[in-house]
């Protein structure tokens, strides 16, 4: 394993790979809550990308000035081809885990 | 109302600084009026700050903040822009020499009163830090009431000392007795010794070094001193006297039991001799007495820890409250640690050298009031001056400069020059030093050569003097506007001008201030010499009779043919007299100034007899007669004539008034005329008058030392004129007026170098209209008066604000120095005004004179 990923940094990746050319950072917090039930504060979630940036699997960019948020512009992000590869990575340790166990997917 | 809290996004933007939150402070808003849909505004506002929380102490936040203080934007100032500050700094004052050196210059005069103060203080500071306990060291201090006069004192009653050992605190107590003033007799004449006497615990409590003999001993035996290697040169010519025998001058032997080092001379001690304090006569008086009287008695103490000080002190409390009960004196003891003793509150009666804290404040004063004015000009100068950095400043400021940036810039370019100026001052310093230091009481105890406390004081000093002297310009730079500096219009500034003429005004009011004290000083000075004191003082000689028989030396000296008449005395008239109590016959008592004189007296002076007769000519031994002033009769309001006759009880005697004297200054004109009697008791006479007529002094003089050496051959003769004598005593008043014309010259140097730069700047940028005016025939009078008539009125606005505020200083100041004292007169305001507008002018006009004077055709051609 070259770079750890954290859970919640997976959650958050794959979420970010989700909403395509729409995330941003209340978006991601309002996709996370409804689909993952997850409550997460904005500090916490900011610095979760922020460190995502510092290993190079998420870029980002400005978006130009808005209406709804007082004029502000908001920050999109997108995930790096190194990004998908750590998605990657972790789905088929998961994967191999999953075939190697005795659980039965019964469940559907 | 439904807007997201205003002070949780101010506190956000705040704490990111120059990092970028423009994306952050979006999704916060964006979170709050989503939840606005669903929550009321107060849960969603609750939510608002709950975020920004989150995010202050986010990794998110602190990342983004590293990141930006690495952007042109930053906040600190890396040591390579500081660098740049520096090289852009000196390369502008190189370009500007005539400033640089203008301000410099000024800065250096400003700065050297300043240096001098704190030299004095960084060594003040040092004081008794060679004693190794000093820390739990203290002196008790004392309050003393009694009636309406209250005083503090340096010394406290020795009777205190048992009740201290009693307190389980109190390591050891030391008593200390500073009244050894005697005097040692030796082959060559006495040689006087100033000493303590002082308990053998002494040199357990404070650090000194013993070189020779048993200390401890020494000062547990009677008539045992230690002396100080100084003192045993002076007296024996050698430090090996161990077991000597001082013999004093009232008779007592002293053993050498000791010898010491010579203390360092930063000590609140100071003595030549320290003495067994066996050898200290014990206490007469009564035990009350010696609560109230405690002169020369000082007491310290040693404390086991230094905490304890507060129940110390709340001790100390109680033996005052229990002891001072019955008494008509109340005493409050303080204890005063040994570091606050040397630089501390104003106390009476201090042992050794000592600065008080009043004076320091004064000096402190004066030294701000020549500091600032020279930070005035440099701050004047630079602000004249911003057109032409005004386009270098908007250049900065388009290409991304920011405020603070500026700011900084011309911060370091003070600094640079008064660094530069500092050096100055260290020169200045230098030369003023010993002068200085001879105009000080306690000269003696100080040494102002350089120290590293000192050196880092200085450079401290240096840094905040151009702190003050570059923040308004700074400011003022930082501020402007780039827009309308590139197209040079940042001049519009009126507050600035307005400062800048309130800074001027304000230098000239000092500089008039300091030439009018300086002509009333002067002025002071000759009306005490010329004062008609009401008696004689020309052709008098004084002679110090050291206790040789009065009438022998009468006998002796009456041989001359340069003497004319002669008569003896207590004392010298108009330097000094003592008092003594009287009482009437109703039982009365008054305190009365006195003199011992004998019949010569009143006709040698020239006094003046307004009723009754002089003293008999042949004085008997047993006193009975008193010639009292015209004063002494008004306050007992009764007629001149109707005087003589009364008695009065003096000193256990019943005296009668015999004759009255017209009232003539006995004291220093310091002090008021009051009541004063002359007495005739030849045995108080100490001083012989010698009514002399001369043309060769110096002739005279040597027959007076033949004839003495027949008197006294061991004692050299000690003879004055009593003119001489007299002006002698009027000498601070050269003190005062070196002081007042050295700060004189100082400040009107100061103003001057500011007017000059004042000047040569608004020369400069007024070139081209005095080319016009010229072309259109003005003359070169009429551009002379066109330029300087504003800074004209600039120097009749000080001294319209100068005169009265100084003459009303100096209506005060004057009756305290002396009590016959002249006063401020419309010349003397005339005399200063005319010596500041003139050396004003004179600066102006040496500039605009130049100006006027330039050929049009040169000033003009370009453009």
């Amino acid at each position: 394993m070259k770079t750890y990923l954290g859970e919640l940094e997976e959650l958050v990746l794959l979420t970010i790979a989700a909403l395509g050319k729409e995330a941003y950072g209340v978006s991601i917090q309002q996709d996370l809550e409804a689909r993952c039930n997850r409550s997460i504060s904005i500090g916490a979630l900011h610095s979760t990308i922020t460190r995502l940036e510092e290993k190079g699997f998420l870029k980002s960019w400005l978006g130009g000035a808005t209406q709804e948020r007082g004029g502000r512009s908001k920050r999109f992000y997108e995930i790096t081809q190194a990004g998908k590869k750590a998605v990657a990575e972790a789905k088929s340790v998961r994967d191999e885990l999953w075939s190697l166990s005795s659980i039965k997917l019964s469940v559907k | 109302m439904n807007n997201p809290p205003k002070l949780a996004r101010k506190i956000l933007e705040w704490f990111a600084g120059a990092a970028f939150v423009e994306d952050l402070l979006g999704d916060l808003d964006e979170l709050f009026f989503i939840h606005l849909k669903t929550k009321s505004t107060i849960v969603a506002k609750l939510l608002y700050w709950r975020g920004v929380l989150s995010l202050l102490f986010s990794y998110a936040l602190k990342k983004r903040k590293e990141k930006a203080t690495a952007s042109p934007y930053s906040n600190t100032i890396s040591l390579g822009l500081l660098q740049n500050y520096f090289k852009v700094a000196v390369r502008s004052l190189y370009q500007h020499k005539y400033f640089s050196i203008l301000n410099a210059f000024g800065l250096a005069v400003g700065m050297s009163v300043s240096l001098l103060l704190l030299s004095l203080i960084s060594y003040v500071q040092t004081y008794d830090d060679f004693h190794t306990n000093r820390e739990n060291i203290y002196t008790i201090i004392s309050e003393r009431t009694e009636g309406v006069e209250q005083a503090s004192w340096a010394s406290a009653p020795h009777v205190l000392t048992d009740k201290l050992k009693e307190n389980p605190g109190v390591k050891e107590v030391v008593q200390i007795n500073s009244a050894f003033r005697e005097e040692v007799k030796l082959p060559q004449g006495l040689i006087p010794l100033r000493g303590y006497y002082v308990e053998p615990n002494f040199l357990e409590v404070f650090t000194y070094e013993i070189t020779q003999g048993n200390a401890r001993l020494a000062l547990s035996q009677p008539q045992h001193i230690i002396i100080t290697e100084s003192a045993a040169r002076k007296i024996f010519n050698s430090t090996n006297v161990l077991g000597k025998v001082l013999e004093l001058a009232n008779g007592d032997l002293m053993e050498v039991g000791a010898v010491m080092k010579d203390h360092p001379i930063n000590s609140h001690f100071s003595f030549e001799l320290l003495v067994s304090f066996a050898s200290l006569p014990p206490a007469q008086t009564s035990l009350s007495d010696q609560w109230m009287h405690f002169d020369f008695q000082y007491v310290y103490v040693l404390l086991r820890d230094r905490p304890t000080i507060t129940e110390f002190q709340t001790y100390l409390d109680k033996i005052s409250a229990e002891n001072y009960k019955d008494l008509p004196v109340k005493v409050a003891f303080e204890a005063q640690h040994l570091n606050d003793i040397a630089l501390g509150p104003d106390l009476r009666r201090a042992i050794g050298p000592k600065w008080e804290a009043s004076g320091i404040i004064v000096f402190a004063i004066i030294a701000a009031m020549i500091l600032l004015p020279a930070c005035f000009n440099y701050t004047n100068i630079s602000i004249a001056r911003a057109l032409k950095r005004a386009k270098e400043i908007g250049l900065r400021k388009t290409l991304g400069g920011v405020r603070h940036q500026i700011f900084f810039q011309f911060i370091t370019e003070t600094v640079v020059i008064t660094f530069v100026a500092f050096l100055g001052a260290l020169l200045l310093f230098y030369f003023t030093r010993s002068e200085f230091q001879k105009m000080l009481v306690a000269s003696n105890a100080l040494d102002l050569s350089l120290t590293v406390r000192m050196a880092t004081y200085f450079l401290l000093f240096a840094l905040g003097t151009g702190l003050i002297a570059g923040l308004f310009p700074a400011l003022f730079f930082g501020r402007l506007n780039p827009i309308q500096a590139l197209k040079n219009k940042a001049h519009k500034g009126a507050s600035a001008m307005r400062v800048r003429k309130v800074l001027t005004v304000f230098q000239f009011v000092l500089s008039f201030g300091f030439i009018l004290t300086l002509v009333v000083f002067s002025k002071q000075y000759r009306y005490s010499l010329n004062f008609n004191f009401g008696f004689t003082k020309e052709n008098i000689v004084n002679v110090t009779l050291q206790g040789t028989q009065a009438q022998q030396v009468k006998n002796e000296f009456s041989k001359l043919a340069s003497v004319q008449a002669m008569a003896m005395s207590s004392q010298v008239m108009g330097l000094g007299y003592n008092n003594t109590w009287i009482k009437d016959l109703a039982g009365d008592s008054t305190e009365v100034a006195q003199m011992f004189v004998d019949g010569n007296y009143i006709p040698l002076f020239g006094l003046t007899l307004l009723a009754g007769t002089n003293f008999p000519e042949e004085t008997a031994t047993t006193e009975k007669f008193i010639i009292v002033n015209e004063e002494f009769v008004k306050s007992d309001g009764v007629a001149v004539a109707d005087a003589i006759g009364k008695t009065y009880r003096v000193e256990d005697q019943d005296l009668q008034v015999i004759g009255v004297v017209k009232n003539f200054h006995f004291a220093p004109l310091r002090y008021p005329i009051k009541k004063f009697f002359f007495r005739s008791n030849p045995a108080k006479f100490s001083y012989a008058h010698l009514k002399v007529n001369t043309a060769d002094a110096y002739a005279m003089f040597t027959d007076f030392e033949s004839q003495w050496k027949k008197l006294n051959p061991e004692q050299k003769l000690v003879a004055s004129f009593f003119e001489d004598d007299l002006n002698e005593g009027y000498s601070n008043y050269v003190v005062l007026l070196k002081i007042t014309g050295f700060l004189g010259l100082l400040a009107l140097t100061i103003s001057a170098l500011g007017l000059l730069g004042m000047v040569v700047y608004t020369t400069e940028t007024k070139v081209k209209e005095i080319g016009i005016r010229k072309v259109f025939g003005a003359s070169v009078l009429n551009l002379n008066f066109q330029l300087s008539k504003e800074y004209l009125k600039l120097i009749v606005w000080a001294v319209g604000i100068g005169a009265p505020v100084t003459a009303y200083l100096i209506y005060l100041v004057l009756p305290r120095i002396q009590y016959y004292s002249t006063t401020v007169s419309v010349w003397d305001v005339v005399i200063s005004t005319t010596i500041l507008l003139g050396l004003g002018m004179l600066t102006v006009w040496s500039q605009t004179n130049r100006a006027a004077l330039s050929n049009p055709a040169d000033t003009l051609r370009s453009e």
